[in-house]
Parts: structure tokens; C-alpha cells; sequence
């Protein structure tokens, strides 16, 4: 396809990017896909044999480049970000002496940015097609009052466009996904559907036997012990619902009904669990649709007025022993950068233009990078006594119901409101907050040798260890009744939590994102609030809870609970916001409602980036409406 | 990043090979060690060396043995009848080509004691090189990865240290993950392996004997 024949030109494959440029294909649109990793691969095997065979099961490592080496070993030989052409942040790197060392994390971290201490940006992503296809799956809505933060509670900042203009793109969104859910359990705070849309594409998937114990435990509150939420009435019972979730509970678009696997993160093994290569396939199926692997855009080039953007340019790499690189340029009529909310603003400010645009593209406000968010992600284990009734985790899908009724209310005024999701994975990946493997593993090395990792093994720390029937009897009783908890916090938009450009260099010579972050007051009295209802929850389950969080960790911070010391921390949620977001002007924000650059009129910044606050729900539904909102603007102007 | 076509036969010195690329080492060197540890290990016995291994043949009936006293899962569990799986074989070998001679102790202990688990245990468990094999044993057929039995003994000797030593482990293979006994003992599958269908989590699982003693029905 010569250059000139494109409608759209559009850099990354992920949730945005495929769902553009399959709405725009089947409108007979021409588009290209710069991708910057690797292609989709002929079959999962090879993404679910490297995670079988990896040592350190994290999010990323079924998906390449690959973290390991044959031995399934992290290697920071392969790793080394400084070398990889079109690298990533990694959970492995996420460590006490990692996370700020530019020789071993791809993002560039201090601890401490101009003068003020930064604690890590904890999130990760792939690069590779179908972008980050390591989400769980769960496709919640925003409430109304998500989108109206400064009229409703006078803090933080209103989003240009509200509930009712997404309403029906949520629809439109669900059903590309594929979301399983009960329409009734849907409405709460505010949420409503449109009178055409009775149902969910699918019923709810159902709920697990954890679930099914949070709930009961969560049926008779005192109002005395629920007044700390800081909701309008202290709840009395706190519902327990089903998590809307892109996984199929009954064939649908030619994929399988979820069989259980557990494994949402970091993969689905038979798919039933939507990702973005399914319509990044059905994009490619069409003839008017291309894909370019390993292809990074290194610069968004503008015309002489600096309105519209005239091409992007990009370095192609070969992968193997010999890398070879070959520079092009892709020109069209509308440009989309969907590369995610850490490459996007990358990408804006490394295009520079010979000096044209020394603050990079799209940048006219100067909020291109910053008010980056995550949802701080705060987890707390613990386990049932064998008088009770055992929960059986490690069946299920990782997540099938939460709390979603506490995520508003007048409190927002003064802190970051919260939903939870209650884990069905046992301990897998919060025992010993990770720092010394993950479970079942922990916990039968604990009992077989005699110690105590694990905290489950206190009488048992003499060395000597378990086999046989003592072994299987006694593991059964302990791990069928460890549960976890999360609670995913509304984070602040802070100008100084900012994506810039490092110094440092990746494997093609362009400049490694560098990252300033930490939690505002305001976000953190969210995380405390959080903590405090963990406390309550555990207790009226009857639940031991076992939640570690380590002298180095450096998330850790400390609050002052009922007047006792706790120390808190969180992990990063995967959930990567708001670095160009919409506003109603170019003083404050960087794209309009339609996600298109306030200065370029035929650019478009997609995915989550453009939020204007973070809400608590996770944001992929929400990036796909938008999405789809967009590709009906750009097919109607191309 | 260069890769030796001829692994095989260096097996039992795979890390020392990574590790010896750095330090400047050939793998002549590496062979020439593997064979002076061999030379170590008979050194006063009579027989030659090939017989300080165990042997897949004669010696697999009395692994099983080993391994269903060890982890407390029914030998035709691990091992039935008709195997298609074969993960007993990849196991013996692996054992064999890493700790040839406390191997050799270990089924000598399983054989002598073949009528008493109980006893058969006390003893294995008599000697540091049989008791820490053995549970490296345990946790090979439970997770499907390789925690050596010099790392487990670390990980006891430093039981109360403030902070846990960091012991490494090698998954053994995508289909020993798979074959893991773990999630089965919790009445569950691997996390991203389950022959389970739609719907299974609402209810509670069979009762543990089904997953881990039973044949004749089938885990659900």
C-alpha cells in the first residue's frame, strides 16, 4: 500500500488501536498499524508455554520481548533496557533495589524528584500486538459522579463529557468485548441503561465460595462500626455484586465459555477471556487494513502552520542475533496515537520538530505527561480457622465479585474514594508481598522443610518438616482456606506526577520515559480508609489476617489508624491514566471530548491517557467506548 | 546470545555453564569437573562408576515407591497404569543427572523399607544428603520446579534470620508445571492448566481422595 493511499494512520495495537481500526475497517476506511513489538502469534502456545515454563509468573511473562531465558530465569543480560529495542516495565524490576537503578527498570525513577521524595510507579505494560492483554477482564462502567468531580464535590476536576453521552458507546463496547454480567446487579450509584438495552451480551459469571463468605459476612453492619466510610447514611449491609467482565460465560463470537483456568492475568489459556488481538484480527482480516511489527513511531512531524500533522516518522528493527534498523515514514489523513498513557506522551514530547515544538506535539497547555494516575492497589491476606468452612481458592476466574456501592459518595470531597475485588487465588501473589516467590509455592516449602515464610507455620519453624499424609492433610486444610482482598483507590491528578524524558536510552537510541510520582494526602486518606475497612471485613469473617508489608518496601508509608501506627503500602493496579487528558480547553487539557488534540486537528490521543480523573473503575470498558466514540468521528471525516 | 547444541550430556552442570560463560571457563573445563565429581563420589567403592547411578529400568518401580511415601498421593496417581504423560521418567532423569549419589542412597533406604513408609521415612530422614533430596523430591512432584537440596538447607539453616534468604528454583518443564500435585491436594487444578468446566467454582469440589487417591473417579 503506497503512503499515500491511507486514511488513518495508527500507532499501537492495543484496546484503542484495534478497536479503531476495526470500526474504521469496516467502513472501508485504509489503515495502517505501526506496532512497535512483535505480531500476533499463530497460536497461544507460545506465549503459554513461556509462562509455564517461567520461574516468576508475573504479568508479563507469557508475552515478549521475553523476560527469560531457556531455563525460565529472569535474565537483566536480556533485560538490559538500555539494549532492548522497544523495552517495557516489568514487575521484576519493581524491586526495593531495582526500581530506581536506570540500568535495570525500562522507566526511569528517582527517589526523590526535585527535592521532594517519589516512591515508585508500581504499573507495568506490554508491548507487543493487542498491547496489554494481560488485564483481568473486568469491564465496569464509570458512576455519573465519576465524570463530575469539581461540580458535585469541589475537588479535582470535571471531565468534558458525562454518563449520558457514553451510554450507549458503553453498549456498543460491551458487546465487542463480550461482557458477562446481570443488568439488575448493574445499577448502582447511578448507573442506568438505555430502554434498547435490556441485557448484558451474557449472564453474569458466577460467584465463588470466597465471594459468597465476604458477602455474608458484610450483611449485618453495625452503623457505629461503618460511619468511618464517610457515606451519606453508615451502611448497614455493604452489597457484594458481580464484576461485569469480558469473559465469555457462554460461547460467544466463536470463543469458549471460561472453564476456570485462574489465570486471567496474565493469560487465558483457551481464550474465552477477551484480549485485543481478537478484534486487531478481525481489523487485519479486512484488505484495507495493515499491520507493521516492530515498528516504533519516533516522531509526529507537523506542517508549516503547525495545525496538522503531515506524517509520522519511525524506525522498523529486525529481531534475532543481527539487529538491523530501517527508518520510514507513514503519511495520512488522520493520525491516532493509541500507545498507551506512559508511550503516548513519549511519543508527543520526543517530536520535536527541529525545534518547531521544543515542548513536543499536542502540547500547547504544557499537560502533555503529566497528572499520570494509577489506582494505588492496596491487598491484605488472610485465612479462615479450621473450624470454619473451607473457601477453596484457585478455582474461578481470578475475580468474580467485588464492592462497588462505597466507590461514591460526599466523602470524595476530601478523599479518594475505593472498590474492592475480592480475589479467588488464594495467596498466589500477595504471600510475603511477593518479595520471596509466589503461592502454593511458599506455603508447601514451608511446610515440607520446617519453617515459616509463609506466617501460616509459626508452631512449625523447627526445621523439621512434613511428608506424606501429614503433608497432604495439612496443606489441604491451610491453603482451602487463604482468601486475599484489594482495594483499587482513586488517585488525585497531580501535575507533578509526570511522564518526561530521560536521559537514559533504550535499544533504538530514543530517549527511556522518565517518571515523577507519589500519592497526594487525598489519595493516600483513601488508602487509609481503605485499610480501615479491610480491619472491619476480616474481623466479621472471623479471618486471621496475615497482611505483611516489609521494612524496605518502597511503597510503604504510615498511617495512624483509631490512633494506632499502621504501616500501609500499594501495588500498582496495571491501570495507567490521564497524561493527555480531555478538558473543554487547550489551557488545561490536551484533547476535546472526541479525544482529538486541542492544537493538531487531525491528531487523536486514545486510551486512557485522556482521562480527565481516575475514578474507580478499572478503565479498560471506559477506554473502549471512547474508543469507539472517536472511530465514528474519524470515519465520518475520512 | 550464543546457545551450546550439545546440552545433554552437561545437564547436571547447566547453571555452571551459565555461570562459567562469564567467568572465562570452556566447557571442556566444565566436563573435566563434571567428571572429577563423579570421580569424587566413587572414590572407596568397588563398583564401577556407572553403577552410582540409579537406573531408569530397574530402579523406576522402587522411585514410585519413594515418591508416593514422600508426598502422600497414590502411587497410581502419579504414576497410572496407562501413562501418557510419563512425567515419573523426566523426573528420575532429572534427579539422576543432579544428585546421582544421595539418589542412590535415597532408593537404597526406599527399597529396604519398602513395607513400612513410616520407617522408610525415619530413616531417609537419618542423613542431611537423603532428607533434603527428599523433599526436593516432594516439592518436584507438588510444584513441578527444582528447589535444589542445598538451597533447601539454607533456606532451614536461616529458619529465624529477620529476613528469608531468596532460594532459586528452575520449573522443570511447561508440562511438569501442568502435572503440579499442589493444586490438586487443595482440591483445585495448576492456575492456567483445569480440565474443569464452566461454572464449577459455585459449587465445592470433590472430596480430596477423589484428586489425590482415588482412580477410579475423576476429580471435578
Amino acid at each position: 500500500m503506497a503512503d499515500d493511499e491511507v486514511d488513518v494512520a495508527i500507532v499501537g495495537s492495543g484496546f484503542a488501536g484495534a478497536l479503531i481500526a476495526n470500526e474504521l475497517a469496516k467502513q472501508g476506511k485504509r489503515v495502517v498499524i505501526l506496532e512497535a513489538g512483535a505480531g500476533i502469534p499463530t497460536d497461544i502456545n507460545e506465549y503459554m508455554n513461556r509462562f509455564y515454563k517461567a520461574a516468576a509468573k508475573v504479568p508479563e511473562s507469557p508475552y515478549t520481548p521475553t523476560l527469560f531465558d531457556k531455563d525460565g530465569q529472569f535474565s537483566s543480560e536480556i533485560n538490559n533496557p538500555s539494549k532492548v529495542p522497544a523495552g517495557r516495565p516489568t514487575v521484576m524490576t519493581l524491586g526495593p533495589s531495582d526500581w530506581a537503578d536506570p540500568r535495570k527498570s525500562y522507566l526511569v525513577q528517582n527517589k526523590t524528584n526535585d527535592g521532594k521524595p517519589a516512591t515508585p510507579f508500581a504499573s507495568t505494560y506490554d508491548r507487543v500486538a493487542g498491547g496489554t492483554s494481560h488485564w483481568l477482564g473486568t469491564s465496569l462502567r464509570f458512576v455519573p459522579n465519576d465524570f463530575k468531580m469539581k461540580s458535585v464535590y469541589k475537588t479535582l476536576m470535571d471531565w468534558p463529557i458525562g454518563y449520558d453521552d457514553l451510554n450507549t458507546w458503553y453498549g456498543k463496547a460491551e458487546a465487542e468485548l463480550g461482557v458477562s454480567a446481570d443488568i439488575e446487579d448493574q445499577k448502582y450509584l447511578g448507573i442506568y441503561f438505555p430502554a434498547d438495552y435490556p441485557r448484558y451480551p451474557m449472564p453474569r459469571i458466577p460467584e465463588t465460595l470466597t465471594d459468597r463468605a465476604v458477602r455474608n459476612a458484610l450483611k449485618n453492619l453495625n452503623p457505629a462500626d461503618t460511619a468511618f466510610l464517610g457515606m451519606s447514611q453508615p451502611p448497614t449491609e455493604i452489597p457484594v455484586r458481580g464484576v461485569p467482565a469480558a469473559r465469555n460465560s457462554q460461547p460467544y463470537k466463536n470463543r469458549r465459555a471460561c472453564a476456570g483456568n485462574t489465570n486471567c492475568i496474565p493469560i487465558c489459556p483457551i481464550q474465552a477471556k477477551y484480549d485485543p488481538t481478537i478484534t486487531l484480527n478481525d481489523a487485519l482480516n479486512h484488505k484495507s487494513v495493515t499491520m507493521m511489527r516492530h515498528t516504533v513511531a519516533r516522531e509526529i512531524i507537523l506542517d508549516g502552520d503547525r495545525r496538522r500533522v503531515t506524517e509520522i516518522k519511525y524506525t522498523r528493527y529486525t529481531t534475532g542475533p543481527r539487529q538491523e534498523t530501517v527508518e520510514g515514514s507513514i503519511k495520512a489523513k488522520i493520525f491516532v496515537i493509541a500507545a498507551n498513557a506512559i508511550e503516548t506522551p513519549r511519543l508527543l514530547l520526543m517530536s520535536r520538530n527541529e525545534g518547531r515544538t521544543p515542548n513536543g506535539v499536542a502540547n500547547s497547555s504544557g499537560m502533555v505527561g503529566r497528572h499520570l494516575m494509577d489506582h494505588p492497589y492496596l491487598v491484605a491476606w488472610g485465612s479462615l480457622p479450621n473450624s470454619a468452612k473451607p473457601l477453596y481458592p484457585y478455582r474461578g476466574p481470578l475475580i468474580t465479585s467485588g464492592i462497588e456501592d462505597l466507590c461514591d459518595g460526599p466523602f470524595r470531597n476530601e478523599r479518594g474514594a475505593f472498590r474492592v475485588d475480592i480475589g479467588n487465588e488464594g495467596w498466589n501473589f500477595v504471600v510475603a508481598g511477593g518479595a520471596v516467590g509466589a503461592d502454593p509455592d511458599v506455603t508447601t516449602i514451608d511446610f515440607v522443610n520446617g519453617v515459616n515464610r509463609s506466617g501460616l507455620n509459626r508452631d512449625g519453624n523447627t526445621g523439621a518438616g512434613l511428608f506424606g499424609k501429614g503433608l497432604t492433610g495439612k496443606l489441604n486444610e491451610i491453603i482451602t482456606r487463604q482468601f486475599r482482598v484489594g482495594f483499587l483507590v482513586e488517585q488525585s491528578p497531580d501535575p507533578d506526577n509526570r511522564v518526561t524524558l530521560s536521559d537514559h536510552t533504550d535499544g533504538l537510541g530514543l530517549p527511556r520515559p522518565k517518571i515523577a510520582y507519589s500519592l497526594s494526602p487525598y489519595t493516600k486518606r483513601g488508602l487509609v480508609v481503605a485499610k480501615q475497612l479491610q480491619e472491619l471485613l476480616f474481623q466479621k469473617m472471623g479471618a486471621t489476617d496475615f497482611t505483611t508489608v516489609t521494612p524496605d518496601d518502597p511503597t510503604r508509608f504510615e498511617a495512624q489508624i483509631n490512633g494506632r501506627p499502621v504501616p500501609l503500602n500499594y501495588i500498582g493496579a496495571g491501570h495507567i491514566m490521564g497524561t493527555y487528558r480531555m478538558g473543554v480547553t487547550a489551557q488545561d487539557s490536551v484533547v476535546d471530548s472526541f479525544q482529538r488534540s486541542h492544537d493538531h486537528d487531525n491528531l487523536y490521543l486514545v486510551g486512557s491517557g485522556t482521562f480527565t480523573t481516575g475514578a474507580t473503575a478499572n478503565p479498560t470498558l471506559t477506554i473502549a467506548a471512547l474508543a469507539l466514540r472517536t472511530a465514528d468521528r474519524i470515519a465520518k471525516r475520512v | 546470545m550464543s546457545k551450546s547444541t550439545h546440552r545433554e550430556p552437561v545437564q547436571a552442570a547447566q547453571s555452571a555453564v551459565e555461570d562459567d560463560h562469564a567467568s572465562g571457563l570452556t566447557r571442556r573445563t566444565v566436563l573435566a569437573g563434571v567428571a572429577a565429581t563423579t570421580a569424587v563420589v566413587t572414590v572407596g567403592v568397588d563398583t564401577p562408576a556407572v553403577a552410582q547411578r540409579a537406573n531408569p529400568d530397574s530402579d523406576m518401580e522402587t522411585f514410585e515407591q519413594l515418591s508416593e511415601a514422600l508426598t502422600g498421593i497414590a502411587r497410581k496417581k502419579l504414576a497410572p497404569d496407562t501413562d501418557s504423560i510419563g512425567i515419573k521418567h523426566d523426573y528420575f532423569k532429572w534427579i539422576n543427572e543432579r544428585e546421582p549419589a544421595a539418589f542412590v542412597s535415597l532408593l537404597k533406604i526406599a527399597k529396604d523399607n519398602a513395607n513400612s513408609s513410616q520407617a522408610m521415612i525415619e530413616k531417609l530422614q537419618a542423613t542431611d544428603d537423603t532428607k533434603f533430596l527428599a523433599r526436593s523430591i516432594v516439592l518436584m512432584w507438588y510444584l513441578g520446579s527444582w528447589y535444589a537440596p542445598g538451597d533447601l538447607k539454607k533456606l532451614v539453616d536461616s529458619r529465624s534470620a529477620p529476613k528469608p534468604v531468596f532460594i532459586p528454583h528452575t520449573v522443570i518443564s511447561p508440562k511438569a508445571y501442568a502435572q503440579g500435585w499442589v493444586w490438586r491436594v487443595a482440591q483445585a487444578h495448576p492456575m492456567g492448566y483445569s480440565d474443569m468446566q464452566f461454572g464449577y467454582w459455585n459449587r465445592e469440589p470433590a472430596p480430596l481422595d477423589d484428586f489425590i487417591i482415588r482412580t477410579k473417579v475423576r476429580g471435578t
